[in-house]
């Protein structure tokens, strides 16, 4: 992504209004457990499930240790009860530097690359390396810029720059080049500024603060920055992370003009990964680099099939591996593709590595509690009795169902002027949606005016 | 009350330890300011030879309190060697300053620094994978 980013530098003036929109688990923040690896009854966003977040924290402190590259960990329970909460809980709390990547089973299944490309692509980018970066730099506060032009017209300019920091202040003999490119830059006092002392690259930082009050008129862009301090000439050190991934799209890439020609995505040959695996392992044990695990979360698993599993037993074992969370609602149930049962439709010798977890359904209380917690995510306010109605709801339906409607029960609500949500707009919502089992009541019973009513007494195919 | 003051020992020898290694830290770094100072100072002579080489041979010195008349290219040579001699202090002293923050970190029981003690990729290695970086 960052690399389409560098070919086509499209100029950033993106600033659109963002729309804010709410996905089904944006109110987890973690796993809500304590020090001790003890999950609150409600923390970060988690309700309940007590059992299963406290296994997942155990994992957790495994994978921030790296203990466990190159294991798999399966959530399996009912609908609705909080897998792929977990999964996120896991991913907030590994922090912005350990990379997680999720995808659902069913995203592998497209025409522009094969099952394996797709899996192999995910397991990429959850493997992080982290490099450094060292440069020399000067960074300073410019004091002046004096620069003569010849009197003839022509020749070559001379100049000088005076940069101070708070400790320090020198003069610098500008040549051609570095006046063109200050120039370029539009650099005059008062600018702080870096040069790279390597390349000469000049980056303006912001004016500084001292200099505030020289002009009343000022540009929105301007920014204000202190007066650097201690050194003029110092060492930057920058520590980036980066996925395999990132580094294998980039060194894909056929160069000249057959580039133009081949998309951005596509397959990346395996003595480009292989090449790569090599470099990073050489880097690796010269110090240069160091390998985060990180996660790669499968939602819906049982949408893989033979081919899929048999690739996730042989990745799994390789030396480059992330840690597999895999999740899924099923019982014992077909492999996909195969006539095979086994439990949750993953093959048995893959089974066999993982360590499950299971998640159970929520209680009366738990699932008030993640209505009311979903209520504050969504902005919604509702009065003591509707909040009790849609746990109800919740519990003699799905809590997903309940969830859905908080926010259309909102809407009735904002629509009639209300400012919290009463009975009546649950009522409401409640019979413009069917929930699930109504639904099938439904079609029970009118089975007979629907189209294509003779698939009768056959069984949906659901693998 | 003498476990107390077992205690309350126990607490102002770990604040002093603390308290020294930051004293060490900061020692450095302005050591570091410093000796930067000198060697700006040095630059800059090394350009003022540089630009009137025209003019004569000999060039004034300034030692301590007293101007010493030099040859030229003897001084420039001088100068040249103490810039040597202050770059190769500025990367002990850098090396050796991370050595100390690291120690104070640890002493504070502030987590390590990530990536901290990493060698740099080289220029090469860091262009072929330069445009990951350009995010």
């Amino acid at each position: 992504m960052a690399a389409q980013m560098a070919t086509t530098k499209v100029p950033e003036v993106r600033d659109i209004t963002r729309i804010e929109r709410i996905g089904a688990h944006s109110h987890i923040r973690g796993l809500g457990l304590d020090d001790a690896l003890e999950p609150r009854q409600v923390s970060q966003g988690m309700v309940g499930q007590l059992a299963s977040r406290r296994a997942a924290g155990l994992i957790l402190e495994m994978i921030k240790e790296g203990h466990i590259a190159g294991r798999a960990v399966l959530i399996a329970g009912q609908p609705g009860t909080g897998k792929t909460a977990i999964a996120m809980g896991i991913a907030q709390s590994l922090g912005p530097d350990t990379p997680f990547t999720a995808l659902a089973g069913s995203e592998i299944y497209s025409l522009e690359m094969s099952k394996t490309e797709a899996l192999s692509q995910a397991f990429r980018k959850a493997i992080g390396v982290r490099i450094k970066e060292e440069t020399e730099i000067i960074e300073g506060e410019v004091v002046e810029i004096q620069i003569d032009r010849p009197a003839t017209g022509t020749g070559s300019k001379v100049g000088k720059l005076t940069l101070k920091t708070t400790e320090m202040e020198t003069i610098y003999d500008l040549g051609s080049k570095m006046i063109e490119s200050l120039s370029k830059e539009r650099v005059q006092a008062g600018d702080v500024i870096t040069i790279d002392k390597a390349t000469g690259k000049i980056n303006k930082l912001g004016r500084s603060f001292t200099r505030a009050r020289d002009y009343d008129a000022m540009g929105a862009q301007t920014q204000f920055v202190q007066c650097p301090e201690g050194e003029l000439q110092k060492r930057k050190e920058v520590v980036h992370t980066v996925s395999l991934h990132e580094i294998d799209v980039i060194n894909s890439r056929t160069q000249g003009f057959l580039a133009l020609f081949s998309g951005d995505t596509g397959e990346i040959k395996s003595e480009v990964r292989e090449q790569i695996n090599a470099k990073v392992s050489e880097w690796r044990e010269e110090g240069k680099a160091e390998i985060i695990p990180g996660v790669l979360f499968i939602d819906e698993v049982h949408m893989l099939d033979m081919e899929c599993f048999s690739f996730l037993n042989r990745a799994l074992e390789s030396d480059l591996s992330p840690v597999l969370i895999m999740a899924t609602n099923r019982g014992i149930t077909r492999i996909r593709g195969t006539n095979y049962q086994s439990p949750h439709g993953i093959p048995l010798d893959l089974l066999d590595r993982l360590l499950i977890i299971a998640t159970s359904p929520y209680t009366e209380k738990e699932t008030r509690q993640i209505l009311k917690i979903r209520c504050e995510e969504e902005d919604v306010e509702l009065s003591e009795e509707a909040h009790t109605v849609l746990t109800r709801i919740g519990l003699e339906t799905s809590l997903r169902y309940a969830i859905q409607l908080i926010s259309t029960a909102g809407l009735v609500c904002r629509k009639r002027r209300g400012t919290e949500v009463q009975v009546e707009d649950i009522k409401r919502v409640y019979s413009l949606f069917l929930d699930e089992s109504r639904s099938s009541q439904y079609m029970k019973e009118y089975q007979d005016s629907f189209l294509f009513n003779e698939t009768k007494g056959s069984q949906m195919d659901t693998s | 009350y003498y476990g107390n003051m077992d205690e309350t020992q126990r607490i102002l020898q770990y604040l002093t330890e603390v308290e020294e290694a930051a004293e060490d830290v900061l020692a450095d770094k302005q050591q570091i300011v410093d000796l930067d100072i000198k060697r700006n100072r040095n630059r800059e002579a090394l350009a003022a030879l540089h630009r009137d080489r025209e003019q004569a041979d000999k060039v004034k010195v300034c030692f301590g309190n007293m101007f010493i008349k030099l040859p030229r290219a003897r001084t420039q040579e001088m100068i040249q060697k103490d810039q040597e001699q202050l770059d190769k202090e500025i990367t002990e002293l850098r090396k050796r300053l991370k050595a100390r923050v690291n120690r104070l970190n640890e002493l504070q029981g502030k987590p390590e620094l990530t990536g901290y003690n990493l060698s740099p990729l080289s220029k090469e290695e860091l262009r072929a994978i330069g445009r990951v970086l350009e995010k």
